[in-house]
């Protein structure tokens, strides 16, 4: 027994003995990772291409700022995310609430369905949308694009909504329920009052998928004055190749709401119980 | 108490079932992106499978697909292990890895752009350094396939890092206390306590990254357009290519059509499985 317990542990499951060496290897290892984003960075202070300025410098922001629609850009997808993320949570709550209590053969048919429209790829989609948006003006419109992508998330937003239910015991709504509340009653006020967290992570999924989609806003998005961050940075891109400093510099104002968000609200962030909902219980 | 799920399912119809429907109508005709054109039966699906383009890309997106499935899960697990004990610094860093996940693919395909093909940046010179002379990582066509495989894997490691970080924390530590005070050694608990304790989570998140991964359009058309000379060019980015560039909607349907239905009976097989292993 204690030669046992005496051994050399070095191993990686063992939870007591990990300390300040574990922590300088997670530090290469995540310095090693973040390689290409710290680049975004490097490259963001770069000087603008035939400018007088030599080493790093902050002006390129100021550029992009004062010469690119930038600030329009920001705005259009902030709107477009917002819009998206609260249609996704306000529509995956209640059916994630049925995945998660429901039982039988319609709530397995439902979940079948949910899974099969899932694995359709959004090209299929953008078609017959495109057809179906013209005709009541929502294509090259930012509602359009953001029903788009609640379509795109629902599948994903449900899963999570009803894993997180899954921890709620469901004895707590039953005891409201004998007095007296409705089923969407004890779903508002016992089981949703109890799930912020549940809904902040399907709200951050939401919000990540709008805004950093690319696809859909290339198809419908047309006019300049339109234009989220993924389709201007991508067309300012495209026009200054060479001139990595403003490009990179738009790519950090790209990236730093989604961080900044997931730094603020990351303890609420659980995607992993997912698979409960999707392979059922 | 189904009521509830009606907002969703109105949703779903309209905005994915009806359009999946009515591509499912264009597959069967040779309209362009105006006109439905005329029923052609079958001919857009069979035009597809003596295509040799569309073998090549599919052989291309089942390889992109296996390195984000496993590669991903690989790394992913190694770092939710690498997470499990507490140690100072730990929450930082399991933020900080998930970042590849989190920047959007826009900004992050630029920076590997610039890592790997700009003359002079990090990749080529390092190649060069070490004798490999001129590498053209998106040029070449082999190259250029295994820079969108790695790059690929980057985007995807952190999903995997959080299923099964979620499914590690699911083990109680007891059990894996009694097996180290048997004499299990590392090895041995990995193998028989932490992987089968795991399995169902490790299943799932392949079905989902498959999903993902054979739906990617965003990471292979931003970084090599599909090419060079087709060499990166997947089923998805096939069938977008049809629809808006070579205006053949029925023919890029008709190849996306072909794609899920592979992809379905592939999920369904394995989620059949796993509830008969009736796996933990």
């Amino acid at each position: 027994m204690s030669t046992l317990a005496s051994r050399p542990r070095k191993l990686a499951l063992d939870p007591r003995r990990a300390g300040i060496g574990r922590t300088l290897l997670t530090a290469i290892v995540t310095l090693v990772m973040l390689g290409p984003i710290l680049v975004v960075f490097w490259l963001a202070l770069r000087p603008r291409l035939y400018t007088e300025i030599t080493g790093p410098t902050l002006e390129t922001f100021a550029y992009i700022f004062a010469e690119t629609d930038i600030l329009l850009w920001l705005k259009n997808s902030a709107m477009v995310s917002i819009l998206a993320t609260l249609i996704s949570v306000i529509v995956a709550a209640p059916a994630g609430y049925v995945l998660s209590r429901g039982r039988g053969g319609a709530v397995s048919a439902y979940s079948l369905f949910i899974f099969v429209l899932q694995s359709f790829p959004v090209v299929v989609f953008v078609i017959p949308l495109f057809i179906m948006f013209a005709s009541v003006g929502l294509v090259d419109s930012l509602s359009g694009v953001a029903i788009i992508y609640v379509a795109s998330s629902v599948a994903v937003a449900c899963w999570m909504m009803s894993a997180y239910f899954d921890t709620i015991p469901v004895t707590l709504e039953e005891a409201a329920w004998i007095d007296g509340c409705s089923v969407f009653g004890g779903f508002v006020r016992i089981v949703l009052r109890n799930s912020l967290p549940g809904v902040l992570s399907t709200a951050i999924y939401a919000f990540l998928l709008a805004w950093n989609d690319y696809l859909v806003a290339l198809v419908f998005l047309r006019s300049d004055d339109r234009f989220t961050l993924p389709i201007g940075l991508q067309t300012f891109f495209q026009q200054n190749q060479t001139d990595w400093g403003p490009v990179m510099a738009c790519a950090v104002v790209m990236l730093a709401p989604p961080v900044l968000i997931f730094a603020l609200l990351n303890r609420f962030f659980s995607i992993g119980g997912i698979g409960g909902a999707l392979a059922g219980k | 108490m189904t009521g509830l799920a009606l907002p969703a399912i109105v949703l779903m119809v309209v905005v994915n079932a009806y359009p999946v429907v009515f591509a499912g109508i264009q597959a069967v005709h040779d309209g362009d992106l105006l006109g439905l054109g005329n029923f052609v039966g079958f001919a857009n699906f069979q035009d597809a499978l003596t295509d040799p383009l569309f073998w090549r890309s599919a052989r291309f997106t089942v390889i992109f697909s296996l390195c984000g499935v496993f590669g991903s899960w690989m790394i992913g697990f190694a770092l939710a292990l690498m997470l499990k004990p507490s140690f100072p610094g730990k929450n930082l860093f399991k933020i900080l890895l998930l970042l590849p996940w989190i920047v959007p693919i826009v900004v992050s395909s630029m920076s590997w752009n610039w890592l790997t093909a700009t003359p002079g940046s990090l990749l080529p010179t390092l190649a060069a350094d070490l004798g490999f002379g001129r590498v053209m990582f998106l040029a070449d066509p082999t190259m250029a396939m295994i820079t969108v495989c790695i790059f690929k894997i980057w985007i995807s490691y952190p999903f995997m890092m959080m299923m099964m970080s979620a499914a590690l924390e699911g083990i109680e530590p007891n059990v894996n206390e009694a097996a180290r005070v048997d004499g299990a050694n590392a090895r041995q608990r990995l193998r028989y306590i932490v992987l089968p304790m795991t399995a169902r989570s490790t299943y799932i998140s392949w079905i989902l990254m498959a999903m993902f991964s054979v739906n990617d359009f965003a990471t292979i058309f931003l970084l090599t357009g599909g090419g060079p000379v087709n060499s990166t060019t997947s089923l998805i980015v096939l069938a977008y290519r049809s629809v808006f560039q070579d205006f053949r909607p029925g023919f890029g349907v008709a190849i996306s059509f072909l794609m899920t239905a592979a992809l379905v009976t592939m999920s369904v097989i394995l989620l059949r499985q796993m509830r008969k292993a009736n796996m933990q």
